[in-house]
């Protein structure tokens, strides 16, 4: 009885209006490239003072579902990701622009975010308390060998090899830029105050996917290469939906459990996901040609993350997420502690956070499938003139995150790299793997290897770090064995 | 005609002078930078005082972050500014009395003005409930025992609390293994999950891991105990004559007007007393401890001199200087 009354007291006008004005923020935030759902959950928070703790943490939530989802607005339409977490959701999305299904990809990554987002909030509702724990489980060498088996993604993503291990372990190098993790000496930094935290990732992507291509777009401008864009229907046809559901159950999974574990978050997710999609699939080389089951795997994981990343923040006070680490400060200037002791203490408050996260979720849905069709009216702006408004945007968003005048340098120099990336024919979403992967991985070797006195076999001895390092092995030996295996078919 | 002229110019030129002295400072929002990622406890303390601040300053104050290199980016942006009293810094022990010490980073302690002293960040070792010791007396046994074996955790390579916790064993005479995470929460859970020995951290980040039985407070490392954990001793009690506490304050670049720096010196003050602003800092868990400028300026200049000892023993004076 008392639990249906916390949970009515959700769908009170006032506080579902505040989900659906968090939900909405949160989209545009999302959609636009250097605005993230971090950022704006730390912006609103002192708005949420006066409010009501479960409301006013229903909207910071609100902001969090609809922020992740955003980003894939911009990168499906424009190949500019809106937030990291979208960054995989251009391999496939944006293909689909070209050819003029914009409009259907848009469609299936809303709906592919929708059962994400419900099916880590119904893990989040049900079963909290007790998958918690799995966020304990992962010490420095689990997240090692958990990185490495996300890097292997580079091997499955080049059709050549050679090339994208070129372009990742150039990202890997890349990622050393800035103070070491274990020592604190900064390390190629040419004496810059600016860049003794390395690269800042976000600029990086933004100057990778986006500037690059708006280069791209200015050399076709003035080849006179034009090509006028179509926007097709918003709904994913039955075909596309039966190849896809084994896809948006998978990437529900990885998503949710990505988002359990502390420390990795919806960029990590989607990567996973999309590269088991590819694996899993029987036709993998439609894989970043516009195939729609990509944008499932991705849109799916990201935003699985949200209610995953809740489970170990609401059960044990461990942020799931940068995201939720911030909405944990959010929670604890309201008097708030969470951890196990808010379950007995405030049901109130879980009960309606729970309830909050389905309605944010569902308010997603509607709005994204309300404005797909007025999002896509971007492509009909004269590509001269977007791509000069892509390129401002693009210096807006890269200041805005650390308000650093290095950033703009980074995304400038990142841009040419992915210019010349595409014209050699090297894979820029190997680079960027290896630009989230590569210090997970560095600072986790280090560390665990630290702990056990340099001890490998030590260091390789919990059952996480051996399945992971196993499954390293499966998903590198999978495309040489699928190569091999089409090889031998195709003389005959 | 000329007299005319010049009396038209002189009237346009007064009329420009006069609001600034009519008015004076603040005429505008502040800026406040925070050198670290939205969210942390520093930035949530700054975003309630700025909040707060309004109706003691007059004008609205806006945080801004810039974080990076431990603090020194944001700061070192704060450093450079113009000082005219509408950008300022949440200054903190690390990035102020620490970081110029390993080099490489284009400010000291001396080219702030120091405004106000917020709070101490006091530090806590704690022990994970599957670590083999439950209390400080079997740490430092096991500690002593097992040179270079025994794991505490902190928060980053070369801050305030890696600092603390090397001055500490040196000081005791053992030799522990420092683990730098990207931050404290990942370094706790890290220790709550029996991956590490123990981790070091402050109060306001450990208290509800305690609530939950999930982390056991064994020293800290203050003069007396702390209120938060009350059966928990302190390194003197336990024969180890060392101290220290980290702290966070507001400065600004070198040589503000005085008019601006007494105005807000003034409504920091005043914010620092005021009620709702200490209810939600307690809520966050933060020690609010005012210092006027100059005792702040004094523990700044204390604890840089301190801070340059413990990095000279760990051999890291020094180590981001340009070799020519």
């Amino acid at each position: 009885m008392g639990n249906l009354q916390h949970i009515l007291a959700v769908f009170q006008p006032y506080t579902l209006w505040l989900i659906a004005l968090g939900t909405a923020g949160g989209i545009v935030i999302g959609a636009l490239p250097g605005l993230t759902a971090t950022m704006g959950v730390a912006l609103l928070i002192p708005l949420t003072f006066g409010m009501d703790p479960v409301a006013g943490l229903n909207m910071l939530i609100g902001i969090y579902v609809g922020g992740i989802y955003g980003g894939c607005i911009s990168s499906i339409l424009v190949k500019t990701p809106g937030t990291p977490a979208s960054a995989a959701t251009v391999l496939d999305g944006y293909p689909m622009t070209l050819r003029g299904e914009a409009g259907k990809a848009l469609g299936m990554a809303t709906i592919a975010s929708f059962v994400g987002g419900i099916f880590s909030s119904i893990v989040l509702a049900t079963v909290a308390p007790q998958l918690a724990e799995l966020a304990l489980e992962f010490g420095p060498p689990q997240y090692f060998a958990l990185s490495v088996f996300g890097l292997t993604i580079i091997a499955s993503l080049s059709q050549d090899l050679l090339k994208g291990l070129i372009a990742g372990l150039f990202g890997v190098l890349i990622s050393c830029v800035g103070a070491d993790p274990i020592s604190g000496a900064f390390r190629y930094t040419f004496d810059s105050t600016g860049f003794a935290a390395g690269f800042a990732f976000t600029p990086a992507l933004i100057g990778l996917f986006a500037v690059s291509e708006a280069l791209v777009q200015i050399e076709n401008i003035l080849e006179e290469k034009i090509k006028e864009l179509k926007i097709s229907g918003i709904w994913p046809s039955r075909e596309d939906m039966r190849a896809s559901a084994g896809t948006l159950l998978r990437g529900s999974i990885i998503g949710t459990i990505i988002g359990i574990i502390p420390g990795t978050g919806s960029g990590t997710a989607s990567w996973i996901s999309y590269n088991e999609a590819k694996r899993t699939s029987k036709t993998p080389e439609r894989f970043g040609t516009g195939y729609i089951v990509g944008v499932a795997a991705t849109e799916s994981a990201n935003n699985a993350v949200c209610g995953g990343a809740l489970v170990p923040m609401l059960a044990l006070g461990i942020p799931g997420d940068v995201v939720t680490a911030v909405l944990m400060g959010g929670l604890m200037i309201h008097g708030l502690a969470p951890g196990p002791m808010l379950f007995q203490e405030q049901p109130r408050i879980v009960a309606g956070i729970f309830v909050g996260s389905f309605v944010a979720n569902i308010f997603m849905l509607v709005f994204g499938m309300a404005i797909i069709k007025y999002c896509s009216k971007i492509l009909s702006v004269p590509k001269r003139i977007l791509t000069v408004a892509i390129v401002v945007f693009c210096f807006i968003g890269s200041y805005s995150i650390n308000m650093n005048a290095v950033d703009l340098y980074t995304m400038l120099g990142f841009g040419v790299l992915g210019y010349l990336m595409q014209k050699f024919d090297f894979s820029q979403a190997a680079l960027c793997i290896a630009l989230i992967l590569g210090p997970l991985a560095e600072s986790n070797l280090r560390l665990g290897m630290m702990k056990v006195d340099n001890d490998i076999i030590a260091f390789a001895s919990s059952p996480i770090t051996i399945t992971f390092l196993a499954l390293t092995v499966v998903s590198l030996a999978w495309p040489i064995w699928q190569r091999h295996q089409a090889r031998r078919r195709a003389p005959a | 005609m000329k007299t005319f002229s010049s009396a038209v110019i002189a009237l346009c030129l007064s009329a420009l002078t006069m609001p600034a002295v009519a008015d004076g400072y603040p005429q505008r929002a502040v800026q406040i930078v925070v050198p670290y990622a939205a969210g942390g406890g520093t930035d949530l303390s700054a975003r309630v005082m700025a909040d707060a601040i309004e109706k003691y300053l007059g004008k609205p104050m806006v945080v801004k972050n810039m974080p990076g290199g431990g603090g020194a980016i944001g700061l070192s942006s704060v450093a450079h500014a113009t000082p005219d009293g509408y950008l300022i810094g949440m200054g903190a022990q690390g990035p102020l009395a620490m970081l110029p010490h390993y080099g490489g980073i284009d400010y000291t302690a001396a080219d702030f003005d120091y405004l106000a002293l917020m709070g101490k960040n006091l530090i806590v070792i704690g022990v994970g409930k599957k670590t083999p010791f439950q209390d400080a007396k079997a740490f430092l046994a096991h500690a002593k025992a097992n040179p270079g074996k025994l794991s505490i955790g902190n928060s980053g390579a070369g801050g305030a609390v890696h600092i603390a916790i090397e001055g500490l064993a040196t000081t005791a005479g053992v030799k522990v293994k420092s683990m730098p995470f990207g931050g404290s929460a990942p370094a706790i859970t890290t220790c709550i999950g029996g991956h590490i020995d123990a981790v070091a951290a402050h109060p306001s980040e450990l208290v509800n891991h305690v609530k939950a039985g999930n982390i056991k407070p064994i020293m800290v490392l203050e003069a007396t105990r702390v209120k938060e954990f009350p059966d928990t001793p302190t390194a003197k009690e336990l024969g180890i004559d060392f101290t220290w506490a980290a702290w966070k304050g507001i400065v600004a670049p070198k040589g503000m007007p005085a008019e601006a720096k007494v105005k807000l010196a003034g409504a920091l003050q005043k914010v620092f007393a005021d009620k709702d602003f200490l209810k939600k800092m307690g809520d966050l868990g933060e020690y609010v401890e005012y210092l006027p400028a100059d005792k702040f300026q004094a523990l700044a200049v204390h604890d840089a001199t301190a801070a340059e000892k413990v990095i000279r023993d760990l051999g890291l004076y020094g180590m981001n200087v340009k070799k020519k």
